[in-house]
């Protein structure tokens, strides 16, 4: 899958940020949280079809009822005539295809909406578990010390409010970060200056040098992190 | 709401992990909170929109099937209802009014009063017709009477009714042996035929009643179960929330463990992965920078401006990651 949370800006240039993609929702990337997502189009899935199923048996019981009924009063009708053989066996073998063509419209009609249901309800935890990845893929970035720049959802998401809190949070994380390597890296001209005009001691510059070059690295690495 | 990240009063304390032989302590990095419906609605945009959903498409469900089952229950009671009306009863024998010229009535004759008024009956049949003009009887003298020759009556027509030859008839209604037997299977039929459609009308309704029950039921019941799941989806994030909140005021405090049944587990470990990651990065500016104050310190320029700023600096950093 591609990863949502790709940088939009070129780092160390003046050059303009190249547009980000616009990343549109795919088939295959609909099922980004397994465990979360099925487990919501399962239970409403299994639910809809036990409702589906009770209530079809339900039907069918009842047809079924009324058809031997028609069927045991005409027998009881016919009995005497035996002419009418025919006529009884042909209503009950209606009657019979009559029921059978019920179940068969109760099946498809639980197999449709179980469908249906099925593929709703997967768009409609994508657009939650779609979020919760992309604020994942930052989390990760985060962990390895990447503070890059977050991108708004996408039209459609839930999850807005939780998103936006992410946000502020990492803007906040970067820009403290950002002052700070501004400040280290103005410390460190300020020092690497005093350090010219002070008359400092052999061990001492040396010890000095290190680690005002440490920190130049320090800065170096931050300031990509920070890109 | 409460706030999670907060240790309540009564929060045990956190335990090594292991400790206390046989008793289950929380984990290190657990936190006592238990859940309490009070808190049970943490995103209601969130929660609710799934909880309605879920709720919604089950009252269609029901509904729409519901009708069906209905309509089809509606149909069947009506076949079975005309069916058990169709059955024929066996029917009570009509009494039939005889005549009294059945051999086994006897003709009962009418008898009439006789001249003293007495109306005994006689069974001899009559001799005579009915009415008969007889010759006029010799009238006594009246008493008291001079004349010597009496003067010839006037010839009156006597009607004389001696018996008559009229039979009156009672109407005899002919009661059949078996009639008792036949009114008894009649209304036994007719009673049982009545009790079978009432019982159909009462099977019809129970169906109506235990759909009406079983939906309600559903109902309520998936509200409060899809409140309960999305909590444990919306819990997490709302822990996140809050630590994403302190994270924003410069705080890394530690990030405890989610709660026994938490959904998002995989999502949390991301965080707190994240969190470690930055905590992490103010723990090497601060060894950076602790270095270059060590290295100025020992040349002498402990006291220069920059440095007393990167003390500043590195104070609030290990504040922040305290």
């Amino acid at each position: 899958m591609s990863d949502p949370t790709a940088a939009t800006g070129v780092p160390g240039g003046n050059a303009k940020p190249a547009p980000r993609p616009r990343y549109k929702r795919k088939l295959s990337n609909y099922l980004l949280d397994k465990k979360l997502q099925l487990r919501y189009v399962l239970l409403v899935t299994i639910l809809s079809g036990v409702i589906a199923g009770a209530l079809g048996y339900m039907i069918y019981q009842q047809k079924r009822l009324a058809s031997e009924s028609i069927e045991k009063d005409l027998a009881s009708l016919t009995q005497a005539d035996s002419s009418q053989e025919d006529f009884q066996e042909h209503v009950a073998s209606g009657l019979e295809s009559e029921d059978r063509a019920l179940v068969y419209k109760m099946a498809g009609v639980g197999v449709g909406l179980v469908v249906i249901l099925s593929l709703y309800l997967l768009i409609m935890t994508h657009k939650v578990a779609g979020p919760l990845y992309k604020v994942s893929m930052y989390f990760d970035r985060m962990a390895v010390g990447r503070l890059g720049v977050v991108t708004p959802l996408r039209e459609g998401d839930m999850l807005q409010d939780f998103y936006l809190n992410f946000k502020d949070m990492h803007d906040a994380v970067r820009a403290r970060a950002q002052a700070d390597a501004s400040a280290l890296e103005k410390a460190l001209e300020a020092l690497r200056d005093s350090k010219n005009q002070a008359d400092y001691r052999g061990e001492a510059r040396a010890k000095m040098d290190e680690a005002l070059d440490e920190l130049d690295k320090h800065l170096i690495e931050r300031k990509k992190q920070l890109a | 709401m409460s706030e999670p990240t907060k240790p309540p009063a009564s929060a045990p304390a956190p335990k090594p992990a292991g400790g206390g032989g046989g008793f289950k302590g929380p984990k290190p990095g657990d936190r006592g909170h238990k859940r309490s419906w009070k808190n049970l609605l943490i995103n209601k945009r969130y929660q609710l929109q799934f909880t309605l959903f879920m709720v919604g498409l089950s009252t269609l469900l029901m509904a729409g099937l519901g009708i069906w089952v209905m309509k089809v229950a509606n149909e069947t009671t009506t076949v079975s209802m005309a069916s058990v009306r169709g059955t024929p009863c066996p029917k009570v024998p009509a009494l039939v009014e005889s005549s009294g010229q059945d051999e086994d009535v006897l003709p009962v004759p009418m008898k009439l009063p006789d001249d003293t008024g007495s109306a005994a009956p006689s069974d001899t049949p009559p001799a005579a017709p009915a009415a008969s003009i007889d010759p006029p009887a010799p009238t006594p003298p009246a008493a008291g009477s001079g004349s010597a020759a009496p003067e010839a009556p006037r010839e009156r027509a006597t009607v004389v009714m001696d018996e008559s030859s009229m039979t009156m008839l009672p109407s005899v209604i002919k009661v059949p042996e078996d009639f008792g037997a036949k009114v008894v299977g009649h209304w036994t039929c007719e009673l049982r035929l009545g009790s079978e459609i009432n019982a159909l009308e009462r099977g019809r309704l129970l169906i109506l009643y235990v759909l009406i029950a079983t939906g309600l039921l559903l109902v309520v019941g998936l509200a409060f179960y899809g409140i309960k799941m999305t909590h444990k989806v919306a819990g997490p994030l709302f822990k996140v929330s809050l630590y994403l909140g302190k994270m924003q005021q410069g705080r890394f405090d530690k990030v405890w463990n989610l709660r026994k049944g938490d959904q998002l587990v995989d999502f949390y470990e991301h965080f707190k992965n994240a969190h470690a990651g930055v905590v992490k990065m103010e723990k090497e500016d601060v060894v950076k920078l602790k270095a270059v104050i060590a290295a100025a310190e020992q040349a002498g320029a402990g006291n220069h401006a920059t440095i007393v700023e990167l003390r500043d600096i590195v104070a609030r950093k290990e504040k922040a990651i305290e």
